[in-house]
């Protein structure tokens, strides 16, 4: 596990940026494990993910600069940990299958209302967009780190950050039927090109 | 189409707030009369508001017991690892000894005040504002923060936000290789603290410093740097950097601001 670069600092992070390790872990649980469900579509697998993340993290936590941000660390090491259960999966034949996600919305039961089946289908989309697209939108939409911040955690470039991210976001449209509000105009066309 | 072309990742940059000021704004004018461009920009903030809200659930799920426990088993047993013995300074006879050429000081014969430990204690504060300010034993100063990450050994500065002057006295690596410096801050009282502060990550830690008081006349006896030296003993400081690996390795701490 490398050291996170200097340019992950950021003034508005959620968790007090001076504190040790073992001081914020505990806060982080709900944060680190709804990303650990997003990630791998399953609780169980994620609260796994989340118990192993904290161990190493502890093992490591001489590693981590205070000033940077403690959520990216943290999520960086729980996804490289998800990283080896997915290649030991494929080395073992094991073929992901898509169906057995849970629907990490999580919210099941009847759909009453229409505004909860749709944000429902946005669960479910998420679900479902290809792995290398979901982590960046989880990371950037969800956990509102900046490009550069998710380049870091993911370790690729920052323009694969955004041209991932792009097309995660049309599709999410695409299979959710995001369609834009009005925002400064009044009239809209349609969101195709 | 004779419009400016954007392409989605500038637009998706300039709806989450990452693009530079100038194609932001070219962005904003086209989108007056370009009705297509703002149904894309909106596109992009209306998916991030969506998946923002559709997992919003997961963030008040209550986290399962046993998770919770086992992660609170882990953080206790490291606490009870890396407890730190407070307010002792670790004599150690044996070690190699760092060779400093000391500058001569009006120093008292008798150490006044022995501070710190082997772990020391984080002198960045929580907060941004505070990040980079220093308490040292009637020391508070966020210059003294920037003194230690510029001013090399051998040369001395006055503290921009006291009255204090601020003495670099050399710049070594301790058995981990992390940076530190040895250093004394003079004080209008004409006390003279006797500090190292090491580098932590972001931060300067002070892990030793002894409060030396004034005295009208006196030089600086060894006796008051015989704790300093049992220090840098027992944390086995390496030998005093040159200029050169000194600049370079100040340089590299001014980069991660």
């Amino acid at each position: 596990m490398s050291i996170i670069p200097a340019e992950m600092k950021s003034g508005n992070s959620m968790i007090d940026r001076t504190d040790r390790v073992e001081d914020q872990l505990v806060a982080f649980l709900p944060n680190l494990r709804r990303f650990a469900i997003s990630l791998c579509g399953s609780r169980d697998v994620a609260d796994d993910l989340v118990q192993a993340a904290c161990e190493r993290a502890l093992a490591s936590a001489e590693r981590f600069e205070p000033g940077t941000r403690f959520d990216a660390w943290m999520f960086r090491i729980l996804r490289n940990l998800w990283i080896d259960v997915v290649r030991r999966r494929k080395t073992a034949g094991v073929q992901e299958d898509i169906s057995e996600r849970e629907d990490i919305a999580g919210v099941s039961g009847e759909r009453e209302v229409e505004a909860r089946m749709t944000l429902r289908s946005v669960g479910e989309a998420i679900t479902e967009l290809p792995d290398e697209q979901r982590e960046v939108l989880l990371l950037v939409c969800i956990e509102e780190l900046s490009y550069r911040e998710t380049a870091d955690v993911l370790d690729i470039p920052i323009g694969t950050v955004m041209s991932r991210l792009a097309r995660a976001r049309k599709n999410l449209a695409l299979s959710a039927g995001i369609t834009p509000a009005p925002a400064r105009s009044g009239v809209m066309k349609g969101i195709e090109k | 189409m004779t419009k400016p072309d954007f392409s989605d990742e500038i637009l998706m940059s300039f709806a989450d707030g990452e693009l530079d000021a100038e194609t932001s704004a070219a962005i904003e004018q086209a989108m007056e009369s370009d009705d297509e461009l703002v149904a894309r920009v909106a596109l992009f903030m209306e998916t991030r508001a969506a998946a923002q809200t559709a997992l919003k659930p997961l963030l008040d799920e209550p986290v399962p017991g046993h998770l919770v426990a086992a992660v609170e088993r882990m953080v206790e047993e490291k606490r009870a690892q890396t407890a730190e013995p407070a307010n002792v300074v670790p004599l150690r006879q044996a070690g190699p000894r760092l060779a400093i050429t000391r500058w001569t000081l009006p120093l008292a014969a008798s150490v006044a005040a022995v501070i710190g430990g082997i772990g020391g204690y984080l002198l960045a504060l929580p907060g941004a504002a505070e990040q980079n300010s220093l308490h040292v034993a009637g020391i508070n100063s966020p210059a003294l923060g920037q003194a230690l990450a510029t001013v090399v050994s051998g040369q001395e500065t006055e503290l921009s936000d006291s009255n204090q002057r601020f003495r670099a006295i050399a710049t070594f690596r301790d058995s981990t290789g992390a940076l530190c410096r040895e250093f004394e801050v003079d004080s209008p009282d004409r006390s003279t603290v006797i500090s190292v502060a090491c580098r932590s990550a972001d931060a300067w830690r002070v892990s030793f410093a002894v409060v030396a008081p004034g005295t009208d006349t006196g030089y600086a006896p060894a006796s008051s740097t015989e704790a300093l030296d049992a220090y840098l003993s027992a944390i086995d400081a390496q030998p005093p950097l040159e200029t050169g690996e000194e600049a370079a390795a100040l340089r590299a701490i001014g980069q991660t601001k």
